[in-house]
């Protein structure tokens, strides 16, 4: 296995079956990336990049093309894909360390009870063990479905516009927190976005979407040093780049 | 302009009552003023003394306690067998496609329209009685359970999917938590049509219960007692749905 193939996606187009006839949402789409790289997959809503992530995750099985993560083909979804959704889904009838317990099984109790602290301090809900998802905020709701994904200590997480719900001051907050978590743990990261900031901050690798049928515009590498100043010359020059790729 | 809180309170409790002082008030107005027929239909002030009257003599207690053993017997039986079967015809499709339409046309058929076939299996013991109490909550309580347990939250199922979830902890976990309003909703419902056919099921050659008690009461003329029969029946109904309503707020207690 060559050194930048971990998760690879060979062709991969999906065609949704609608009444008014068929609807072409992903066009022919490749790119491969390197184990523990941070991909953003930024286009315009309708772009088809969440069908896209849940190819890749294994919730939809109905593409042609491949998906391949570690030299395995994926078929359906497996526990060593972690996922966060757009909305947190947490279970609310449990609370926050009985959701992210819920993602072990197999697990013995004094280690699960080990992992799942650990996981709650990462995300900084330290406290709030025993509270029920209507009592947290949004981004602390979407911190324990973060918490939930990376319990498994997966190889792989995936994120679908995990803070597109937040507040702008939020929103910053959990971007920060989310690649200050992803360089700890060296965990490969793959997040759906259309916000162009967001995308520049988080990425090594910008994969652009075009719209209906999504095709893979231009994949741009980020190179911005760690860690990165949003007011910095060389990030709004980046930003200004992509910006020009959806409006001309 | 504001309220205290307290007067607020005072006020909806009134509220809460006064269709129900109204309807009295009148009803006891036209007794007096002579234009009610009391033979068909009684003074509140005479159902109140008969009431006392059952009360001390024990009768209205020993016909109470029989019918509640019924319907908590019939009740029983309904409730555990319509959730379990209720879970497992909500969770396999092809369980559910198979049993559909038998339940769809059982469904509408009455619990007094069993009574002959009833007396024909069970005889004129307290079987048949318990059955037919059965027969009244069993298909709400299902039909509730198997539509909750289908309803289960698509994104839900797709969280448990990736983590590879296995099954009996999907079912206990996500699925049956997730339809616990509606499995409650089929347990209210059905304890009320459990009472609403312990009438029909003391039909059955009964000589204890307040059916019995309403149905004899009947043939002597002694309307003040059927109605006295009725009230106990909705009082009791109406105890036993808010006892269930204290129990759903304390198990969901994530809304």
């Amino acid at each position: 296995m060559e050194k930048n193939e971990f998760i690879k996606v060979e062709h991969v187009s999906r065609t949704f079956e609608e009444k008014e006839g068929p609807l072409k949402v992903l066009d022919d789409v490749s790119f491969s990336m390197e184990k523990g790289e941070l991909t953003c997959l930024l286009g315009a809503s309708g772009c088809g990049k969440s069908t896209l992530l849940r190819a890749i995750a294994g919730l939809d099985t109905g593409h042609e093309g491949t998906v391949t993560i570690g030299g395995k083909p994926v078929l359906k979804p497996e526990k060593t894909r972690g996922i966060v959704f757009q909305e947190h889904r947490l279970f609310p009838w449990l609370t926050v360390e009985q959701n992210v317990a819920f993602a072990l099984n197999g697990v013995d109790k004094k280690e699960k009870k080990q992992l799942v602290q650990k996981y709650i301090d990462l995300v900084d809900l330290t406290g709030f063990e025993k509270t029920y998802p209507r009592n947290l905020s949004g981004g602390m709701a979407q911190r324990a479905g973060i918490a939930r994904a990376l319990v498994n200590q997966p190889e792989t997480i995936l994120l679908d516009e995990p803070f597109g719900a937040l507040d702008a001051f939020t929103k910053i907050a959990m971007q920060e927190e989310l690649k200050k978590i992803q360089k700890r743990s060296g965990v490969t990261t793959i997040v759906v976005t259309h916000d162009i900031e967001e995308a520049v901050f988080l990425a090594d690798k910008i994969i652009i979407l075009s719209a209906r049928p999504g095709r893979i515009k231009r994949i741009v590498e980020v190179t911005l040093p760690e860690p990165r100043d949003r007011n910095s010359d060389e990030f709004t020059r980046i930003k200004r780049d992509i910006y020009g790729e959806f409006f001309e | 302009m504001h309220l205290p809180d307290k007067l607020k309170k005072l006020l909806s409790g009134l509220e809460y009552i006064l269709l129900l002082v109204v309807i009295l008030l009148i009803w006891t107005i036209m007794e007096k003023r002579g234009s009610l027929n009391t033979v068909i239909m009684p003074a509140p002030s005479k159902i109140l003394e008969t009431f006392v009257k059952l009360v001390r003599s024990g009768q209205l207690w020993n016909n109470l306690l029989v019918s509640l053993v019924r319907v908590l017997k019939g009740y029983l039986i309904a409730a555990s067998l319509g959730i379990v079967l209720g879970i497992l015809i909500g969770l396999f499709r092809h369980l559910n496609r198979l049993t559909d339409l038998l339940i769809q046309i059982i469904k509408p058929i009455p619990p007094i329209a069993w009574i002959p076939l009833v007396i024909l299996w069970f005889g004129i013991g307290e079987e048949g009685k318990v059955f037919l109490i059965f027969l009244g909550g069993f298909f709400t309580i299902l039909i509730n359970v198997v539509d909750g347990i289908r309803q289960t939250d698509r994104k839900l199922i797709e969280v448990s999917r990736s983590m590879e979830t296995p099954f009996l902890k999907h079912v206990a976990l996500l699925v049956i938590p997730h339809s616990a309003p509606n499995i409650f909703t089929g347990l209210r419902v059905g304890l009320s049509s459990c009472w609403m056919c312990v009438v029909a099921a003391e039909l059955v050659s009964s000589t204890t219960g307040l059916g019995y008690m309403i149905m004899n009461a009947r043939q002597f003329g002694q309307t003040d007692v059927v109605i006295v029969g009725m009230l106990t029946i909705g009082v009791l109904g109406k105890v036993m749905d808010s006892l269930l309503k204290v129990v759903e707020k304390a198990v969901i207690r994530w809304v």
